[in-house]
This record gives structure tokens, C-alpha cells and sequence, in this order.
């Protein structure tokens, strides 16, 4: 034979698509919207990096900034950091802002000196320049800016008197945008701007309270970044800095929304799976439809190698076609709505066209349009010349060659080797993947069961008693493709469907539940030693009040384990990744003579009350095992400054979780006492009585923070709300693509529907009956993919909480039957669509057409 | 008689279907010389088109010898078969089974691009025009006429000079004028180039115009299985 099979195959490929695309519609639909949808979420989150990246230096406000916890910077650290560029000192805290008349409310506040910010500006409503909103009025008062939010919560008007800690301050004007807002951390409440000078004055800053210290450099341009970094640590390797610079202006944001764009992308493979099975069954039907073409082929001679590569390259420019739309729709539905992202998202963006994510949903769109189209081309290949000349041909085989089981099974590896190497998050990737692809292999195993069952249903008693009971089960069981097709596709959405309702159910339950049993109403933080005794007296004495926790508070940062630095100890391996972030930050520390009240004590011994000798710490065993600590281990922390060293003494349980006071590091009574420290206090109560007590503790301790624990919870439930609205948008989008796949095969049945309808009103079926059969087989199909779905994406919600999230599980029936009713309606209401033509048709016509 | 071109020895040929087995060919010995013209008259389902379907390859034999042109076929797989059947024969079918993607001419030069013929479209051109189609090569079958997709299909199973001709029922879905016409083509090539030609009718006049006629019935020959047993089976 001539070793042209290719081009041969290209020549006749090309001739075959001259038909056009009308077969091809759902298929192309399938892949570009699920291309689409991940090319979408890759754009958004590379314009949001990309504005992260460019605007790094104002984000940060500056080009590069160290962080202290609760000290200020030596002398020495000034002066090294001076020398490097401008330098710029900065507070962060929390506090009460009041009204003389006795309200209050708690602020994020920054104390700023008269060079901030190093880049960016401030805007101010009325407008005007920082120092002039700082300036003092004529009543000797310091101006002072506040969020609009806090001055409306608040009834305050420039002008209007704020107290703050111990000072008496005017507003000025109010605060409409800051340009490094997004890199600060999680914020619990609004802010509130004042300048150093006016700082002091406040007595809210001091030894043992809870505030940071910023310093901001800006460099020289010809500065180079990572030398200055390496030079200032090098030179001041024990002081506990945080080091950050414009390269990664917002860690924390830039963390967050690779994370998110992660989830979405696996959300949107969902939805590419969905739409593979809708280019599956369009292959499937298209290559039906060449059966006579394809035996024809081979009775003029072409091999089985030809006929393959004919379809296949058609297939190939399909996809690449569906694929080019998906890219064309997801890389310009962000630029459309780049006005409405840019107003809501908290951080810049730069809106553009970006190749990589394009190119990314690109492979995975070719990936999966073949290992969904390989298996019905496979079998196309087996097409009999026999075909040709009747109907009764001995059966081709139904099982792909092993070379296209290979390829199927190398493709399926591609998919889950690009979602790993693309999103970064291995476990995540894979688990997507094989859970995806175990949910097809559920569901195509219910479909086989369903049709099966719907077989033997139709002969027994209850299958015969009704025509219309037994024309559906032999449309759900008979031969034709339709309900594999709409079983994968429909099971398949509505499994991510359920998947993310059930996750987002717990999610809230776990903000919501947990609280009614036994939380706190309030904490109290910065409670000065000399103000405890009065505060508790206080605090007990106000009606409704049931209960008061308090504990030392301090903060400290784990800089040492058995000497080794915390840096060297990560390299070392010892650190499990997911505890990193205990060695990157300071943690809560306190001491104790005796464990606080519900310690478990899970391995070692607690000191005795009387206890004297070398410093012990009792750990958090869960962190303190991703750390790879053991007793006996040797930690240093630095606490204001000073490195405490201890041996861990015990492992405790620490459940963060509960909302009462828990400790990463408790240590022993004798340790802290004399460093300088604040306490914190938890104080339950009835709900009708806080404001009343909240405002009379405010007034006597101005000093002293108070934080509405459900205020706080609101703040974690508006961040899981917004990625709940993200996965739910994803979710519905992987609906739609099932949709238009079970529209797909409602359209490609249709035909086999008319003929069938044609035959049994010739032998007097009613319409009512005809369509009574119909709704009864789409019903039946939706029932029977909802609640496999139900199954699958239970089971799916279950992993996803218990091993990724670590939360408990809990199934609800309203979202489970929600979804359960959505399946049966759209399957219905597909049904009805693609009920009219078989309804109306002239069965004379119809029957002759087919002679 | 020479050499045969088709010989086929106790070919059986059984389906499996759901209503269950059923044979179709019955232990069948025939040998068909180089340049003959045989006719296969029977009644409905006696295998007339199943001995067809066999001798071209396109149907497997349960059982049996089928060799053509010295090769044995039952020892070629699907795809070796189907380059036999591009090197060395030509089928022409009732229903003419053109791919309807493709115009009159490329059908007709499909089977020549599959042997790589370089001059794929001008020998289809050519053969078109013999067939009385000049005016319509860039025609979709779709756009012919019965009697045109019928000589559309002629022209395609003679362009490649095949060394048999296997014909079934090749006027069955035509009209009688434009039946003769066909039949006049399909002689004529056969004239022309000498090939073998074996041709599976309902009708008796045109198993008369064959050399030999082969009689089906329920699965086996009832007369005309070779030359030498029935030189004189056509007058």
C-alpha cells in the first residue's frame, strides 16, 4: 500500500466537513464553554496577578517593608534600614473609636508618620492632603480619618469629636481609598487613620499590647531588591523580621487567589468533562450517521488505519475549532466585564488578553475532546464493508483495540498531569481528576443498570399493565445511545452540582452551629495588668452576664527548635508544608500554673502548681507534630523582643475551632510573669444585654478592645460567602454544559422519536398517550441521574471536607432534594422541547420518507 | 477452462443474530474463469448476495475455501481484504451507495486516491465521461438522479481497471428504460477491459445476456456451479 494514509485521509477528512458543521453543533457548544469557562477564570486571575505585580509597590506602600510584632526598631535597625532608602514608620492596631455620647465600635487603626505613604496616594472626602487632615484644630484636638462605613455606623461629621484609647481627636474627613489596603491582613473592622505624633496620646500602644510595627523602604530604581534583603537580615538575623517586598506586594492576596483560581479551574475541568461526554455522544451519533460511508470506504479499499485517520483529523479540526471559540469567549468575556470586576474586586487587575491561561484551556479542551471522541472512533474503525448489503452483519467488536485503550488511558493521564503542573496543587488535582473520573464510571455503570432494569421492568405484570409505562421503559432500555449519553451528562453536573451545595452547606453550618452551645459574646484584648482587678468586677457585676474567662496574652515568634533557626529547621524536612505557617508569624503564647479548663492532655505531663526550675512549654499536638517536634525538644520563642527558651513538657489538644481562649504555647507560670503582657478575657452572656454593658465597659476601659465574637464570625462567613458565590458559579456552569449536552441527545433521538410516533399512531396511539410516555422516560432519566448524582457528590462533599478542609460532614435533605427536583425538571422540560415534532408528525409522510 | 479467477470450495456462511443462528450459505462450490460473465438468479434470501458479499471478501466465510485470483481470501484480514478489493475488484450495489459528501468525480476517484494514483482525477473524469456524465462531475449525489448515481458508481467500480466486476442487483432500484441503459454500461466495461464480471439479478433476461447462470436456492447452488458441469447454462 502507498505510505500516504495521511494525506489520503486529509484529502477525504476535508471533503466530509464540506458538509458542514449541522452535526456538530453540541459538540462545538460542549467544548467551548467548557474551554471557555476555564480560559475565563485563568484570565481573571492572571489580569489580578499581573495588577498585583505592577501595582506591588503601592499595595505594599513601599519597595520593600519589614514587620515587627508589639516592638518598635532599634536604634541600629533605623539606622540600617535608613541607609538603604527612604524609610517610613508605620502602627497597626486594633481599637475602640467612641462618641462622646457612649457609642463605639472597633477599628483596624495605623498610625502614620509624615512621609506616608512612599507611593500612591490617600484620597480624602472633602478632599485634602494628608497632613492637613492630621493637623490640630483649633481646640488643641488631632485630626483624625476614618471609612465611611465606621462614620455612618458611628453618626460622625468632619468635625465632630472621636474618641480613641485615651484621646480626645476631630474627624477631618473621611477616608475613601488607601492604596495599601489590600495588603494588610484580615481586617476586623473598619479603618481608622491618625498620625504618629497624635499616637502617643491615645496610650493604646505600649509594652505588652497587641500592635505591629511596619517599616517601609523606598529604594533607589537601581536598587536591587534581593541584595538589600539578604544584606538587612544577614546583619540583624535574631531580630524577628518579617520581610516583604514589591516583587509580592500582597502575599497573602496573591496566595488566595491562586488558591481560588485552583478550585475554580478544577470546577471548570468539571464542567470540560461534562461537555466531553456531550462530544462524545455527538461522535458517536456523527459516526453512526457515516456507518454507510465508512463500509463504502472499505469496500473501495481503505483500510481500517484510513478510516480512522479520516475521522479522527475531522474530528481534530472540530475541536480545534471548538476550543478557538471557548478561547475566543473566555479570553473576551473578562475584558467585557472588566468594569463591573474592576468596582468589585478588593485588589487592582489589569485586564488583558494573557496567553498562558488561554493556552492552558487550550490543551486541556484538545486533551479532553480526545478522550472523550477516541472511543466512538475506535469503534468506528471496526465498521463492516459487509454493512452495506443488510443489516444483519455479525456484530463488530464493541471494545476498542488495546492501542486506543492505551491512548484513552494516556489522555486521561495528560488531563490530570496538566491539572497538576497548571494549578500548582498536586493532591487537589489528582483527587479532582479520579474523583471525576470515578463519578463517569458510577454513572455509566447506572446508565448500563438503568437500562437494564428498564428491560426487564417492561415484561413484567406492572411494565404491561400501561402502554405509556412500557413505550418509556423501552426508550430508557432499547438500543440507541440516549441514555448513557443523558445519564453521564446530567449525573455528572448535578454531581459537582451537589458536590458544592453540600460543601457550602457545612461550611455555613460550621460558622453558624458551633456558636449557640457555649460561645462567648465578646473578648476583650489589652486588658493592662492594673486594670484587671477593676475590669472583672465590672464585667461580672453587669446584668446578664454568666461567665468570664481571662488569660495572660502575649505573642511571640517561634525563631529557634534544638537550636537550630526556624529557617534552617524547614530546610531540614522536618516540617509537614501544611504547618508552615506556625513558624512564619507570631503566635499566641501565654503561661499557666494549671491546664485552663477542657486541656487534654495527649502526651507528656503537666507541671505542678508549685512547680520551680527550667522552663517547660506545653505544644499544640497537631502543630506541634506537623513541625516534627518531640518532648523533651528545645524551643526559643521571642517574645517583645527577648528569646525565651523552653523544653516541651507536654502535647495538648487545641481546638481553634471552639471559640473559647486556647494557646498554640502555654508555658509555665514562672516563665512570662515578669515580661511585660496584657490579658485577654472571653466573657459570655445573653444577647439583649451587651449593648448595655459593652457601652459602660467601653466608657471605664477606653484602652481596652472589645470584639463581637458574631461581629468576627461575620467577617470569616463574608469570606466563605464570596468563594461560595465563585464555586457556585462554576457549579451552575457545569450545569449548563450538562444541559446543553442532555439538549443534544433530546435532538439526536428526536429523529428515531418522529419514526417511532409515526408507528404507533398508525396503530392508534393518542397524543396524550404519546406524550404521557415521553414526560414518563424523561422523568425516569432524571430521577435516575439525580439520585446517583446525589451519591456521588455526597460522597465527593464528604472527601472534600473531612480531608481537605478537615471539617465535619453533615448531609441536609433540602439541598439534596432541591437538586433531585432541578435533574427531573430539566430533563422534563428538555423532553417537552423536543416532544412537538414527534407529536405532530404525519405518520404517512414519515413512514414513506423511510421506504 | 483456464485458471479459475474465483474459486470458492464447501463455503459456509452462518450469522448469529438475536432471533438466533442462521445459515445463509450451505456448503457452496463454484469456480468462476478469468473474463467470464456469470449471472446468480434465486429467490429472496436463497444467498444470491451473501455468495457475493463472500466472493468479494466482504463477508467472512463460516467455513470453507474462498480463493480470488489465486489469493485465499478466508486467510486475509478485514484490512487486507480491503486493499485486495482495491487492487483487483469493483462493486456496484443496488441502492449505489455513493458517499454523499463528495461529488460525482470524487467518488469516482476515491478508490484511485486509495491505490495513491497521481492521476486520480483525470482517469474519473475520463471514466465519467464514458459513463454519458461529462455535464456532471461536480455534482453531489444528492443532486442526481437514480439512473446517474447508478452510472456515478459504474464509473467508480471501473476506474481502477479492477480484474472482477461484482455487481448486486445493480437496476434493481431503477425504472426499466434506465435499468437497460445501466446494463449496457456495465456490459460494455466489461468488453472493454475484460473483467470478470459476476452479477446477482432478479431478472431473467439479464442473467441470460451472462456467459453462465448460477442457480440459488436455500443456501446452495442448484445449477451452473462451474463451466465444465454446465457449459451451456445461458443460451
Amino acid at each position: 500500500m502507498s505510505g500516504s494514509t495521511i494525506p489520503t485521509a486529509w484529502t477525504f477528512a476535508r471533503r466530509e466537513l464540506r458538509g458542514g458543521l449541522r452535526g456538530f453543533r453540541v459538540m462545538l457548544a460542549c467544548l467551548a464553554l467548557g474551554v471557555a469557562g476555564i480560559a475565563a477564570v485563568g484570565s481573571v486571575v492572571a489580569a489580578i496577578n499581573d495588577g498585583l505585580a505592577q501595582e506591588g509597590r503601592k499595595l505594599l506602600g513601599g519597595d520593600a517593608e519589614v514587620q515587627l510584632t508589639y516592638r518598635i526598631a532599634t536604634d541600629d535597625e533605623r539606622t540600617a534600614l535608613s541607609a538603604e532608602g527612604d524609610l517610613s514608620e508605620i502602627f497597626d492596631f486594633r481599637g475602640m473609636a467612641r462618641t462622646p455620647d457612649g457609642d463605639s465600635a472597633l477599628v483596624q487603626a495605623k498610625a502614620v508618620d509624615d512621609v506616608y505613604p512612599l507611593y500612591g496616594e490617600v484620597v480624602l472626602d472633602p478632599p485634602m492632603p494628608l497632613p492637613e487632615a492630621f493637623a490640630t484644630d483649633a481646640e488643641g484636638r488631632p485630626g483624625v480619618v476614618v471609612e465611611r462605613v465606621l462614620a455612618t455606623r458611628l453618626g460622625l461629621e468632619p468635625g465632630d469629636a472621636v474618641l480613641f484609647g485615651e484621646a480626645t481627636m476631630v474627624l477631618s474627613a473621611v477616608l475613601e481609598s488607601e492604596p495599601d489596603r489590600a495588603a494588610g491582613g484580615f481586617a476586623f473592622g473598619p479603618r481608622l487613620l491618625l498620625s504618629a505624633d497624635a499616637l502617643e496620646a491615645t496610650k493604646l500602644v505600649g509594652p505588652g499590647t497587641l500592635y505591629e510595627t511596619e517599616y517601609r523602604l523606598r529604594l533607589p530604581e537601581d536598587a536591587d531588591i534581593s541584595a538589600v534583603k539578604d544584606r538587612l537580615l544577614e546583619e540583624f538575623p535574631e531580630a524577628g523580621w518579617r520581610w516583604r517586598d514589591r516583587r509580592n506586594g500582597a502575599p497573602g492576596v496573591a496566595r488566595f487567589v491562586e488558591r481560588i483560581g485552583a478550585f475554580l479551574t478544577l470546577v471548570g475541568l468539571a464542567a470540560l468533562a461534562v461537555g466531553g461526554v456531550g462530544v462524545g455522544a455527538s461522535v458517536r451519533a456523527y459516526l453512526d450517521g457515516k456507518t454507510e460511508t465508512i463500509a463504502t470506504l472499505k469496500t473501495l479499499g481503505a483500510d481500517g488505519r484510513l478510516v480512522m485517520w479520516t475521522y479522527l483529523l475531522q474530528i481534530g479540526v472540530l475541536s480545534a475549532l471548538g476550543v478557538a471559540i471557548g478561547l475566543v469567549l473566555g479570553a473576551g468575556a473578562p475584558l467585557l466585564a472588566a468594569p463591573i470586576l474592576e468596582a468589585r474586586l478588593p485588589v487592582p487587575a489589569n485586564f488583558g488578553v494573557y496567553w498562558e491561561p488561554l493556552w492552558e484551556a487550550a490543551i486541556y479542551g484538545l486533551l479532553a475532546a480526545f478522550l472523550f471522541a477516541l472511543w466512538p472512533l475506535a469503534r468506528a474503525r471496526e465498521v463492516r464493508a459487509a454493512g452495506l448489503f443488510r443489516d444483519l452483519v455479525a456484530p463488530a467488536r464493541q471494545i476498542p483495540r488495546p492501542a486506543y485503550l492505551t491512548a484513552i488511558g494516556l489522555l486521561a493521564f495528560g488531563v490530570a498531569g496538566a491539572a497538576v503542573v497548571f494549578t500548582g496543587q498536586a493532591r487537589l488535582a489528582i483527587g479532582f481528576v479520579a474523583g471525576v473520573a470515578a463519578a463517569l464510571a458510577l454513572l455509566a455503570g447506572a446508565a448500563w443498570a438503568i437500562g437494564v432494569a428498564a428491560r426487564g421492568l417492561a415484561r413484567t405484570r406492572l411494565g404491561r399493565s400501561s402502554l405509556p409505562l412500557r413505550l418509556a421503559l423501552g426508550s430508557v432500555g432499547g438500543p440507541g445511545g440516549e441514555t448513557r449519553g443523558a445519564v453521564l451528562a446530567l449525573g455528572l453536573g448535578l454531581t459537582v452540582l451537589t458536590a458544592i451545595g453540600l460543601i457550602d452547606h457545612n461550611l455555613r453550618g460550621m460558622v453558624s452551629d458551633q456558636l449557640p452551645e457555649r460561645a462567648p459574646a465578646y473578648f476583650f484584648i489589652d486588658i493592662r495588668d492594673d486594670e484587671l482587678p477593676g475590669f472583672l468586677d465590672q464585667a461580672e457585676a453587669q446584668p446578664g452576664v454568666t461567665e468570664i474567662e481571662t488569660a495572660p496574652m502575649l505573642r511571640g515568634v517561634l525563631t529557634r527548635i534544638n537550636g537550630m533557626t526556624a529557617a534552617e529547621w524547614q530546610a531540614s524536612g522536618k516540617v509537614d508544608p501544611e504547618f508552615d505557617w506556625v513558624l512564619e508569624g507570631d503566635r499566641g503564647v501565654t503561661y499557666a500554673a494549671a491546664p485552663p479548663e477542657g486541656t487534654e492532655i495527649r502526651e507528656g505531663e503537666w507541671w505542678p502548681e508549685d512547680y520551680s526550675g527550667p522552663n517547660l512549654v506545653s505544644f499544640g499536638e497537631e502543630q506541634g507534630k506537623g513541625l516534627g517536634l518531640q518532648l523533651g525538644d528545645q524551643i526559643a520563642v521571642n517574645v517583645l523582643g527577648r528569646e525565651i527558651t523552653a523544653e516541651i513538657a507536654s502535647f495538648r489538644r487545641v481546638e481553634f475551632r471552639e471559640m473559647g481562649i486556647n494557646f498554640l504555647m502555654v508555658f509555665d507560670q514562672n516563665v512570662l510573669r515578669g515580661a511585660p503582657h496584657v490579658h485577654i478575657a472571653t466573657v459570655y452572656g445573653d444577647e439583649p444585654q451587651e449593648g448595655a454593658y459593652l457601652r459602660a465597659l467601653a466608657r471605664d476601659y477606653p484602652t481596652v478592645t472589645a470584639i463581637r465574637v458574631e461581629d468576627a464570625l461575620e467577617v470569616m462567613a463574608d469570606a466563605l460567602r464570596d468563594i461560595a458565590a465563585a464555586a457556585r458559579a462554576g457549579a451552575v456552569a457545569t450545569l449548563v454544559t450538562g444541559l446543553v449536552v442532555l439538549i443534544g441527545a433530546a435532538a439526536a433521538g428526536q429523529q428515531r422519536q418522529i419514526y417511532d410516533a409515526a408507528i404507533l399512531k398508525t396503530l392508534g396511539a393518542a397524543r396524550s398517550g404519546l406524550l404521557g410516555a415521553m414526560s414518563l422516560r424523561s422523568a425516569l432519566l432524571g430521577v435516575a441521574a439525580s439520585v446517583v448524582a446525589l451519591g456521588a457528590g455526597g460522597l465527593a462533599a464528604w472527601a472534600v471536607l473531612t480531608f481537605v478542609m478537615e471539617a465535619p460532614f453533615a448531609f441536609d435533605a433540602v439541598t439534596a432534594g432541591s437538586i433531585v427536583v432541578g435533574g427531573v425538571l430539566a430533563t422534563l422540560i428538555t423532553g417537552a422541547l423536543f416532544a412537538l415534532g414527534p407529536l405532530s408528525a404525519r405518520p404517512a409522510r414519515v413512514l414513506r420518507a423511510r421506504e | 477452462m483456464s485458471d479459475p479467477v474465483i474459486e470458492l470450495t464447501d463455503v459456509r456462511l452462518a450469522l448469529e443474530s438475536k432471533a438466533g443462528r442462521v445459515e445463509i450459505l450451505r456448503g457452496v462450490d463454484a469456480r468462476i474463469g478469468k473474463g467470464e460473465t456469470v449471472g446468480v438468479v434465486g429467490p429472496s434470501g436463497s444467498g444470491k448476495s451473501s455468495l457475493l458479499m463472500v466472493m468479494g471478501g466482504l463477508e467472512r466465510a463460516s467455513g470453507g475455501t474462498v480463493s480470488a485470483l489465486g489469493r485465499d481470501l478466508t486467510a486475509l484480514d478485514e484490512d487486507a481484504l480491503a486493499r485486495f478489493r482495491r487492487d483487483h475488484m469493483g462493486v456496484v450495489f443496488q441502492s449505489f451507495h455513493l458517499i454523499p459528501t463528495m461529488t460525482a468525480l470524487e467518488n469516482v476517484a476515491a478508490p484511485l486516491e486509495l491505490a495513491g494514483d497521481r492521476d486520480a482525477f483525470g482517469k474519473a473524469r475520463a471514466e465519467l465521461d464514458a459513463v454519458g456524465l461529462s455535464a456532471r462531475h461536480d455534482h453531489y449525489p444528492a443532486q442526481l438522479s437514480g439512473g446517474e448515481q447508478q452510472r456515478v458508481a459504474l464509473a467508480r467500480a471501473a476506474a481502477p481497471r479492477p480484474d472482477i466486476l461484482l455487481a448486486d442487483e445493480p437496476t434493481g432500484n431503477l425504472d426499466g428504460a434506465t435499468g437497460a441503459s445501466i446494463m449496457e454500461l456495465l456490459f460494455g466495461l466489461h468488453e472493454r477491459h475484460g473483467a470478470t464480471l459476476v452479477l446477482v439479478t432478479h431478472d431473467p433476461g439479464l442473467a441470460d445476456r451472462c456467459q453462465r447462470v448460477i442457480r440459488m436456492a436455500d443456501g446452495r447452488i442448484a445449477a451452473g456451479a462451474s463451466a465444465d458441469a454446465e457449459p451451456q447454462a445461458a443460451a
